[in-house]
């Protein structure tokens, strides 16, 4: 397994894509996400889950006075990351695919550029390598929005850019420093994020840095109260490439804590980890309410995502071995969801004269009965219905901060409630009650809508059935992450971890 | 075989139902969907029987297996198998829960026969038994949350099963939240056991908290209190109640099935399923059963005043269910059951009746405006009566037998349950009176239009409208209503209604004091540990416990009798001198314009606040407008420098040039 | 003679034709006043080359020279341009690069 070929393909397939007569640029494209799909695929098949630290590692110096290297790596954490991205890529492909689109050839090499961003920053393990292309995700997602999107966009993206980049601009202060601070006397400066985790920075350097990568991981995610670009960018945002967006990119963040910061900063992370659970509890709460009281469907999935990060980064910052798996098979899942709900949202358009509104939406579930089930499975997870894969990732969220801090996952708990309030009155404006008067129904389209949409109910599914298949694999890697500042925070993560903090410093 | 093997394939069926159904909707001919469903459930059903020959034929103390298909979910210590049980308990719940449902698929195939969601409605019902089967064979809390969720789902899908109706689509969302509400319970409560257990599995968690708490331990009194939130939410014990009235905007095949006999009982089976620990901590199994007691009084006052037809049949759930968890919950574990069995059995029957009698109407659920159908529908005139007979607890019937029962046991039990079992009897009372009141109104009397119709042979189609909303009906999507079918008329209803009729007469032969106690010995395995598994009632008081609740019914009947056949009128009378008592029951107790205060419209209004005030003036307003202002602050200074004039520009560059000779020159000097 | 003499004629150049960009308005004076300016920067360099004893500083110089050359050819054409369509003789009558 060689991590630079997944890495590039998708890139690869835009530029091929350029060069291409118009029509074929998209089946390019296609190959090349369903090649990185079948690329992580076999890793999955391939992978040692008894392994804590990284496998398939690449490492070559790049910049070797300022100390960046090209290292890339995959250990549990990122396995399942880079298939969703695959994965979801396929889907927003797929379905960006059979419709038409102005410059197709551009369109589909930035799509392609997303991707190695994307993959790039969850294989990166070097921070400098993390930042460049952490912020290189945004390049392609300016243009994608800025050119294809639709109603007031160019205020939208200017919004989207200004807003990520300063949180980007905040992160890169903090890597340097980081790096910078982090060397010891006489050394050689290192951003490999092994180097960086074995020599910590004192508490207080640590508790600014740390605010500095927040600031720019929970603008992306978004989290409360940093989501104010989320509204407009959503409504601007073109289906395929908000698919990508809320699916993926809300992810990058979330995993950089668990890769970068809380290993690399273990005492702020301890000493902020109320902070940061206030921030979590808050977005749940406040996301769902705001989410029960939308009237266009995208931005009751908008705001639902808000909630869901907060669960994420609940499970994350409870510092428990049980709610940080939870919160790597949720982020998983909530990935998978989402890009179900949107294309669902986008049938629906399709069918009600491009009306996302809910007021004037409904009744759908008679002529469209396919859709209508695949809709409800896919709303169910949605709101962790016990026996989807969501279920798994909440309960044990929820069983980690119980453990830990019990007020804030009682807190959290009412979140669950309000889920299903919002889910099912989602469902319900669209597809129950009396029809629209945008609606002029009729059942999703074999060729168009069901390739995008069966392959996420059908994973949706066998997630549910199995989710130890995740677990298992990601369990290695998952805890040791958190262990150190679990400790810091003064929660006993149990004797078989306590080990793991000695194993640590010795991973490459 | 092993009961194991007998285990998953009663759940085998019914899945496999689920999946096939809905593959086929476009071209299954006629009513095949409704025969393929009802017999993946007489399949699941013989599994059943399989299973309970099966343990029969093991040595009482091994009568319980457990068997895992394969890891669902193990991460640091928490260890969760997709796991079976098969016990005394769980097969009796799978052979009632299949059973009935059996006859109610049977039944459905005429009564939903013109729908036009016929496929649709057979893949909910069958998705529905898989899941409630799933709940009751889950060997570990996990298993058992998914199969509580997945029953409170088909709940959902079934209730709002006319989707095109307003008032179903609210009920429906109604039902799942609150029904959501009740899985959050369960999942702090599996939280708090597993924290001091360390087990997720039932044997696991019962020997773990012998050991982990003391008796009436703080953590594991909260741990059976969330435990309850969850049975009462799924059981509609107040104050968790109020979805199960709306529940009745279902098809009625759905209010007799998950909503009477089998899915709102799974509270029961759950304080059962859970007794070493309501019996490690009594304070909250006396809560519960304090609880339990009030809901079975108030839900009989409320089944007197209403006059919708399914709503009086759903309050006597409520209460009826109340006397189940008042037995289990005073541990008198093969009560609560009997009644739990027995109720499935008359509870069917009751809201077949109904259905039938609904169908005759037109759609018309309202009292008030029936009357007279003894002679236009004999039949179902007698097997509703039967199904009276039984809820109201007249000797020999299956009703009797259970709910006095429990009753007796909590004299037995002494003490303050003496009061508990005072208000049972008080309630037999009034639940007779509420039976008769139903069958007297609408069989009795002056026969109505409809009636009168009917005996000429002719069923009356109503118009499009729906009773409770005035809407229009959307005749589309189906609602009850463009075809009607009643059980005179259609051979599969009848069989269904004669079966419940003779289970609802002779089921209580299961348990007889002093005679047959068979159900008490095939459940001793499982309540073996309990501290009162030797306490019996001796059969004399049993007995005479037996024939006070005789009394009661019988009293009660008779004041019906009097009420509404000797002096007809009284009623009214009555209602209008005590107005405000009516309006009180007749209101529910105000329970949901209270919740609503308390509640949803708070809610509301905060995510109004968030909306109006928070999300623009903070969220966009401070943060958003802070970052995009420094920006386009800097960027409007640098543009004010782009005069345009090129002799600006030169006076900027050696401005710029002798302030850096100078900076220079004042380094090196 | 002693060398610093050359760069304070140089600096004095350089200083005649910086104060001409500024102060005059005709766009070809501005162009010769920049060719002022550059050819002192040769004279300094050149001098320098001297000073330093080595032929750095006047190959710079011929380098400077060239772009010079090249300066003139498109300055010109600019003007010339300008000429021709709006006949401005005023540099400030023109911002069209205002932002």
């Amino acid at each position: 397994m060689h991590l630079t070929i997944p890495l590039f393909i998708p890139l690869a397939a835009g530029i091929v894509g350029l060069l291409l007569p118009r029509g074929l640029a998209r089946w390019a494209s296609l190959a090349g996400t369903l090649a990185v799909l079948g690329y992580s695929v076999a890793m999955i098949v391939d992978f040692d889950s008894a392994t804590r630290g990284l496998q398939w590692v690449t490492n070559e110096t790049w910049i070797d006075t300022l100390g960046i290297h090209y290292k890339l790596g995959v250990d549990g954490l990122n396995l399942f990351l880079i298939l969703a991205t695959a994965f979801l890529w396929v889907i927003a492909t797929l379905y960006a695919a059979v419709r038409e689109w102005d410059r197709p050839r551009l369109f589909y090499f930035n799509l392609g550029l997303a991707e190695t961003a994307v993959l790039g920053a969850f294989l990166a393990q070097d921070l400098a390598l993390f930042v460049v292309f952490f912020d290189l995700m945004l390049v392609p997602f300016y243009f994608l929005i800025g050119a294809w999107g639709r109603g007031n966009r160019v205020y939208a993206t200017t919004k989207f850019v200004i807003y990520t980049l300063s949180g980007s601009l905040l992160m890169l202060a903090g890597a340097v420093a980081l790096g910078v601070l982090s060397t010891p006397e006489g050394g050689q400066i290192s951003f490999q994020l092994s180097d960086l985790t074995v020599h910590p920075v004192g508490h207080g350097t640590q508790v600014w840095i740390f605010l500095l990568f927040a600031a720019a991981f929970l603008i992306k995610a978004p989290a409360f109260p940093l989501h104010g670009w989320v509204p407009e960018t959503y409504r601007a945002t073109p289906i395929p490439v908000l698919i990508l967006l809320s699916g993926i990119l809300s992810k990058v963040g979330m995993y950089a804590f668990l890769r970068i910061v809380i290993p690399i900063m273990p005492g702020a992370s301890a000493t902020l980890q109320e902070l940061m659970l206030v921030i979590a509890v808050v977005s749940i709460l406040y996301g769902s309410v705001l989410a029960f009281s939308q009237d266009d469907a995208r931005l009751v999935v908008a705001y639902s995502s808000i909630a869901q990060l907060g669960f994420i980064l609940l499970g994350i910052f409870a510092l428990d071995p049980k709610s940080a798996q939870g919160s790597v098979i949720q982020m998983l899942n909530h990935a998978v969801v989402v890009a179900g709900l949107f294309v669902i949202i986008g049938v629906i358009a399709a069918r009600a004269r491009e009306s996302e509104s809910l007021e004037r939406l409904g009744g759908m579930a008679l002529r469209a009965p396919v859709l209508a089930g695949l809709f409800l499975i896919v709303a169910l997870a949605t709101l962790a219905m016990p026996g989807s894969p969501n279920f798994v990732g909440e309960i044990l969220i929820l069983f980690g901060t119980f453990d830990e801090k019990f007020v804030y996952g009682l807190v959290a708990s009412v979140g669950v409630v309000l889920a299903a309030v919002y889910m099912i009155r989602l469902y319900q404006r669209t597809m129950h009650n009396r029809a629209g008067p945008d609606v002029a129904s009729s059942d999703l389209s074999y060729r168009l809508d069901l390739p995008a949409l069966a392959p996420v109910a059908l994973v949706l599914i066998a997630l549910g059935l199995y989710p130890q298949f995740v677990l298992h694999r990601t369990e290695a890697s998952t805890t040791p992450k958190i262990v150190r500042a679990a400790i810091k925070a003064g929660s006993d993560p149990g004797p078989q971890h306590a080990e793991a903090t000695t194993v640590k410093g010795a991973t490459p | 075989m092993s009961a194991t093997t007998w285990g998953w394939l009663v759940l085998a069926f019914p899945l496999a139902g689920t999946i096939l159904l809905p593959l086929g909707f476009k071209f299954w001919p006629g009513r095949l969907p409704g025969w393929i469903g009802s017999l993946t459930i007489l399949l699941s059903f013989g599994a059943s029987l399989g299973a309970l020959f099966n343990i029969m034929g093991e040595h009482p103390e091994q009568r319980s297996h457990y068997d895992t298909l394969w890891t669902y979910a193990s991460t640091a210590k928490f260890n969760a198998g997709l796991t079976i049980l098969v016990d005394p308990l769980s097969v009796f719940m799978c052979l009632v829960v299949t059973g009935v449902s059996f006859l109610i698929h049977v039944y459905s195939i005429s009564y939903m026969g013109g729908d036009r969601g016929y496929t649709r409605f057979f893949t909910y019902l069958n998705y529905f038994v898989f899941s409630m089967l799933l709940l009751v064979l889950g060997g570990n809390i996990v298993i058992l949350i998914i199969g509580w969720a997945f029953v409170g789902a088909a709940s959902y899908l079934l209730i709002s099963f006319w989707y095109r109706r307003r008032t179903a689509t609210a009920a429906g969302m109604k039902a799942f939240v609150i029904n959501v509400i009740g899985d959050v319970g369960l999942v702090i409560a599996a939280f708090l056991l597993w924290n001091k257990t360390g087990a997720l599995d039932w044997a696991g968690i019962f020997s773990g908290a012998k050991d982990a708490f003391s008796s009436n331990d703080g953590t594991l009194i909260a741990a059976c209190l969330f435990l309850t939130m969850g049975a009462f939410a799924k059981s509609a014990q107040v104050p968790l109640h109020t979805w199960l009235p709306d529940a009745m905007e279902g098809p009625t095949p759905v209010s007799a099935l998950i909503h009477a006999a089998t899915m709102v009982t799974a509270g029961v089976y759950l304080v059962a399923r859970t007794h070493p620990l309501y019996e490690l901590a009594p304070t909250a199994a006396d809560i519960t059963a304090a609880l339990a007691t009030f809901t079975l009084l108030y839900a009989a006052t409320c089944a007197l005043a209403i006059t919708d037809f399914k709503r009086i049949i759903a309050y006597s759930t409520i209460s009826q269910i109340g006397y189940m968890m008042l037995g289990v919950a005073t541990f008198g574990y093969q009560f609560g059951l009997f009644l739990l069995m027995a109720h499935a059995f008359f509870k069917a029957l009751l809201f077949m009746g109904a259905g039938s009698v609904i169908s005759a109407m037109g759609g018309e659920q309202n009292i008030d405006r029936m009357g007279g159908f003894r002679r236009a529908m004999p039949f179902t005139y007698i097997t509703f009566t039967i199904g009276a007979l039984a809820l109201a607890g007249l000797p020999i019937f299956a009703g009797w037998l259970a709910k006095d029962g429990i009753l007796g046991w909590t004299f037995h039990r002494g003490g303050w349950y003496i009061a508990l079992g005072l208000v049972g009897y008080l309630t037999a009372l009034l639940t007779a009176f509420y039976s008769f009141r139903m069958v007297f109104r609408v069989f009795f009397g002056e026969p109505v239009r409809e009636a009168q119709l009917l005996e000429g042979g002719e069923l009356v189609h109503g118009e499009h409208r729906n009773p409770l909303s005035g809407e229009e009906e959307d005749t589309d999507v189906g609602f009850p209503g463009p075809e009607h079918h009643i059980a005179e008329r259609e051979a599969t209803m009848k069989v269904a209604m004669s079966l419940l009729a003779v289970l609802s007469l002779a089921g209580g032969i299961v348990l007889i004091p002093g005679v047959t106690e068979w159900l008490q010995a095939f459940l001793e395995p499982t309540f073996s540990d309990s501290g009162f598994v030797g306490s019996h009632v001796p059969t004399g008081s049993e007995w005479l416990g037996l024939g006070v609740g005789a009394v009661a019914a019988a009293a009660g009947i008779a004041a019906a009798w009097f009420a509404y056949r000797a002096r007809p009128g009284m009623t009214l009378e009555l209602r209008d001198r005590f107005g405000r008592v009516h309006a009180f029951f007749f209101n529910r107790w105000y329970f949901d314009e209270l919740f609503d205060v308390i509640f949803v419209r708070p809610t509301l209004a905060v995510a109004r606040f968030f909306q109006r005030v928070i999300e623009p003036g903070v969220v966009q307003g401070v943060l958003v407008g802070g970052a995009t202002g420094v920006v386009r602050l800097s960027t409007n200074f640098a543009r004010s420098i782009q005069s345009g004039y090129l002799r600006a520009y030169a006076g900027l560059l050696v401005t710029g040039l002798f302030g850096l000779v100078l900076y220079f020159l004042i380094q090196s000097s | 003679m002693n060398l610093v003499w050359y760069l304070c004629l140089s600096a004095a150049i350089f200083s005649v034709g910086a104060a001409g960009v500024l102060i005059r308005r005709n766009p070809l004076v501005i162009l010769l006043c920049l060719e002022l300016m550059l050819n002192a920067g040769n004279l300094a360099l050149i001098t320098f080359a001297r000073m330093h004893g080595n032929g750095d500083g006047q190959i710079f110089a011929l380098v400077v020279m060239v772009v010079a050359a090249c300066e003139v050819v498109v300055g010109l054409g600019v003007i010339v341009a300008m000429y021709r369509n709006r006949i401005a003789e005023d540099v400030d009558e023109m911002s069209e690069l205002r932002g």
